[in-house]
């Protein structure tokens, strides 16, 4: 504002050359501002307005209809002191664990497997990708079937083999891993065309060098193949860490009739009860909208934690 | 002119820019409740009558374009969302009984109903059904629309063979107490092995407390889900481990179906909703089972309430039409249409009510819900209650459960409140 008059002055020389030229090259590419538009609204909207206001929201006490009520930083409090919040991370981790090591070893597999596949290549691929794009609450009906107690296919397979059953979705290592299982099944498929992708930018002098060298197919494959396949590998673990921490619908549907009232308690002794989970226990079970939102900013931390992680070891591999 | 494929395009840039940017500005201006001769109503699948629908509709034409909307899903936090972004709220809307307490401590965002003359109305209404509709200063939220008064279900046949009473007369009058309900189910269990009374603790839970007027919070905003009455759900339900009348199987599983239709758990105690749930989940068990009245008294599980909200431009007409479709003829078309159990007892009486159901052996129900329904005590039902409810609930599911120590998990649970309780600013 100090400037205009100024500019005022000697309006002629001052504001033809300099402030004219942006206004044409907004003028020349506002369609392409047009084009990308869209995005950016839809972000501001539904993206940056709603994250900034749960962090608002976090400060407060509000029970979703009346008046909001400054609450300083004791919901951040709380929840550094909520036993509970603790416990949800660990069953998180615990899930993501169980779920993501058998995942990346079994994409592996599958992903040599469909490397070395003469035919059907194509309808193979189809087949692992399928399960990736099935909806959770489907897939998770239906394994609520399969670790059912009398009925189950799991427990029909365990007595046929000599096993007694396991009443999978009513202790807490069973919920646990009918929850992995579940998560393993669904991104076994996608990670393996991942892999699948990383094994074809192997350059096969290296293989034909290998075996010229006498390697063998395990040496190869640990020597050869594993090293390259790095920044793939870490690719994987980094979105299999970041979907795995926001685990939602598999325990959420898997477990619904187990939780008398609620729908989000995560069964008995809160054995599913993962981090986001908890959150919507807390905000729309409880109406405990503030402390929802902490708990959301906590579990973003966490996210945010391992992210930094994964970074580091990114890093540290492309160093050597 | 011509038309380049440029310009075409950037017509076609423009176009959808400028539609981007009229919904933004037009978004400023969304009206907050309905418009024109629409008098909005929101409701879920099943939570009133088609039929009353349709007939409120066609009845109020003349005036206002009833627009009935079932809205699917988490219906609450749908409606909440909705009413804190003050846009496009419904005239009427639906109140889940569960979640009643909530809407309560915000009666402001709800049109008074007694503003309306809904007084004059009360005498027709069960009194406690009445009364959960009403905030604590005194305004009246919610108009009720049904209830769920809980009766032990239990399977003719399978009583018959162990020994117990098995016409309802004989099952109400002699399973009057929860020591003699219990003591049928070792009997039960003695007789027919591999059979148990209920599923799981927690039905025991939480119609114990669902049957006395205290929960687990008070009106002063006290914890009181550490006195007697809890306490006392708590002992029976682990008596009721204690004594294996239990089964080890979860609520809504294939097993549990199975069990319930191999006649290995041929007893509930459920809400009269629940009839439909039998009627679907074990359709094969039709003709095998009676109603009987459940132990000590009646509980109320379910049921819900219409309101006015403040966006009514016309609350007057928005109340003759709730008032209406709420009446005791009405009421009895809901329960023919939903299975919604009618709050105006003068239905109780209607010959559409009192038909023979053949899923009970030809049973009229009613002549067990109808009672029970004028039995149950008022409660007060704190905003809090569900926060401070869950830790003791989910306690006696791991007593249940797991099997874990009821000592333990009773100062568990109570340790889990305290610190809940601090939280939410409930004194202890």
């Amino acid at each position: 504002m100090a400037t205009l008059p100024a500019l005022e002055k000697r309006p002629a020389v001052v504001a033809d050359v300099p402030v004219t030229r942006p206004r044409q090259g907004f003028r020349k590419y506002w369609h392409l501002y047009a084009a990308i538009s869209p995005f950016y609204l839809l972000f501001l909207c539904f993206g940056l307005i709603p994250v900034g206001f749960s962090l608002y929201l976090s400060f407060h006490r509000w029970d979703g209809l009346g008046s909001m009520e400054w609450a300083g930083l004791s919901q951040y409090r709380y929840l550094l002191s909520d036993s509970e919040f603790w416990s949800s991370i660990g069953t998180t981790i615990v899930i993501w664990a169980l779920a993501t090591f058998p995942m990346i070893f079994l994409a592996m597999v599958t992903a040599v497997m469909l490397n070395s596949a003469v035919r059907f290549k194509n309808l193979y691929r189809v087949a692992y990708f399928l399960p990736n794009v099935t909806s959770v609450v489907a897939i998770a009906i239906i394994f609520g079937s399969v670790f059912s107690t009398n009925f189950g296919l799991v427990n029909a397979f365990l007595q046929a083999i000599g096993f007694d059953q396991i009443a999978w979705l009513n202790t807490p290592w069973g919920i646990k891993i009918a929850i992995a299982t579940l998560m393993t099944w669904q991104w076994t498929g996608y990670n393996a065309i991942i892999f699948l992708a990383g094994l074809q930018t192997v350059p096969s002098e290296l293989y034909e060098a290998a075996r010229m060298d006498g390697a063998g197919p395990v040496q190869t494959f640990f020597r050869i193949t594993l090293p390259m396949m790095r920044p793939v590998l870490l690719f994987v673990l980094v979105v299999s860490t970041v979907t795995g921490l926001q685990s939602f619908s598999e325990p959420q549907v898997l477990l619904q009739n187990t939780s008398n009232d609620s729908t989000f308690s995560g069964g008995p002794g809160h054995a599913g009860r993962t981090m986001v989970l908890y959150f919507f226990q807390q905000t729309f079970d409880n109406n405990d909208f503030g402390y929802g939102a902490a708990v959301a900013w906590g579990i973003f931390l966490v996210v945010v934690l391992f992210s930094i992680i994964n970074w580091r070891l990114v890093q540290r591999r492309g160093e050597e | 002119m011509r038309l380049s494929r440029r310009g075409l395009l950037r017509a076609g840039l423009a176009g959808s820019a400028a539609t981007a940017l009229g919904g933004l500005a037009s978004g400023c201006a969304v009206p907050t409740g309905s418009t024109g001769r629409n008098m909005v109503l929101w409701y879920w699948d099943g939570g009133l009558g088609d039929t009353v629908v349709k007939n409120a509709r066609a009845r109020y034409d003349s005036s206002v374009d009833l627009q009935a909307i079932k809205i699917g899903g988490y219906y609450r936090s749908k409606l909440i969302t909705t009413m804190a972004g003050r846009a496009h709220v419904p005239d009427i809307a639906g109140l889940k009984g569960e979640d009643m307490a909530s809407y309560l401590p915000n009666a402001d965002q709800f049109v008074d109903l007694r503003t309306l003359g809904a007084d004059k109305y009360k005498s027709r209404y069960l009194p406690w059904k009445w009364e959960q509709g009403i905030a604590d200063d005194g305004r009246m939220v919610g108009f009720p629309i049904d209830c769920g008064p809980v009766a032990h279900f239990y399977q003719y046949a399978v009583f018959r063979k162990a020994g117990l009473p098995y016409e309802p007369a004989d099952v109400s009058k002699e399973l009057d107490t929860w020591e003699k309900f219990f003591a049928a189910g070792e009997r039960l269990r003695r007789r027919i092995p591999g059979t148990s009374l209920l599923t799981d603790v927690n039905s025991v839970f939480e119609n114990v407390v669902q049957q006395g007027s205290e929960r687990y919070v008070d009106k002063d905003r006290h914890f009181i889900g550490d006195q007697e009455h809890v306490r006392n759900a708590w002992a029976l339900a682990v008596e009721a481990k204690q004594r294996k009348i239990v089964s080890n199987l979860v609520n809504g599983t294939p097993d549990q179906l199975s069990a319930v239709e191999d006649g290995k758990l041929p007893s509930q105690l459920g809400a009269s909703w629940a009839t439909s749930d039998l009627k679907n989940g074990v359709p094969k068990t039709k003709g095998r089972w009676r109603v009987a009245d459940m132990p000590v008294r009646p509980s109320n599980n379910g049921g819900s309430f219409l309101s006015v909200t403040k966006a009514c431009r016309e609350p007057e007409r928005a109340f003759e039409i709730i008032s209406w479709m709420l009446d005791a003829g009405n009421q009895a078309q809901g329960f023919v249409d939903a299975g919604l159990f009618p709050s105006t007892p003068a239905s109780y009486d209607l010959k559409q009510v009192r038909e023979p159901d053949e899923f009970f052996g030809g049973q009229v129900t009613m002549d067990i819900f109808g009672p029970a329904a004028q039995k149950i005590v008022v409660a007060y039902n704190s905003p809090f209650d569900i926060a401070l409810g869950q830790p003791v609930k989910d306690e006696i599911k791991n007593v249940g459960v797991l099997g874990k120590d009821p000592e333990q998990a009773w100062s568990d649970a109570m340790s889990k409140c305290r610190r809940i309780a601090k939280h939410l600013g409930v004194s202890y």
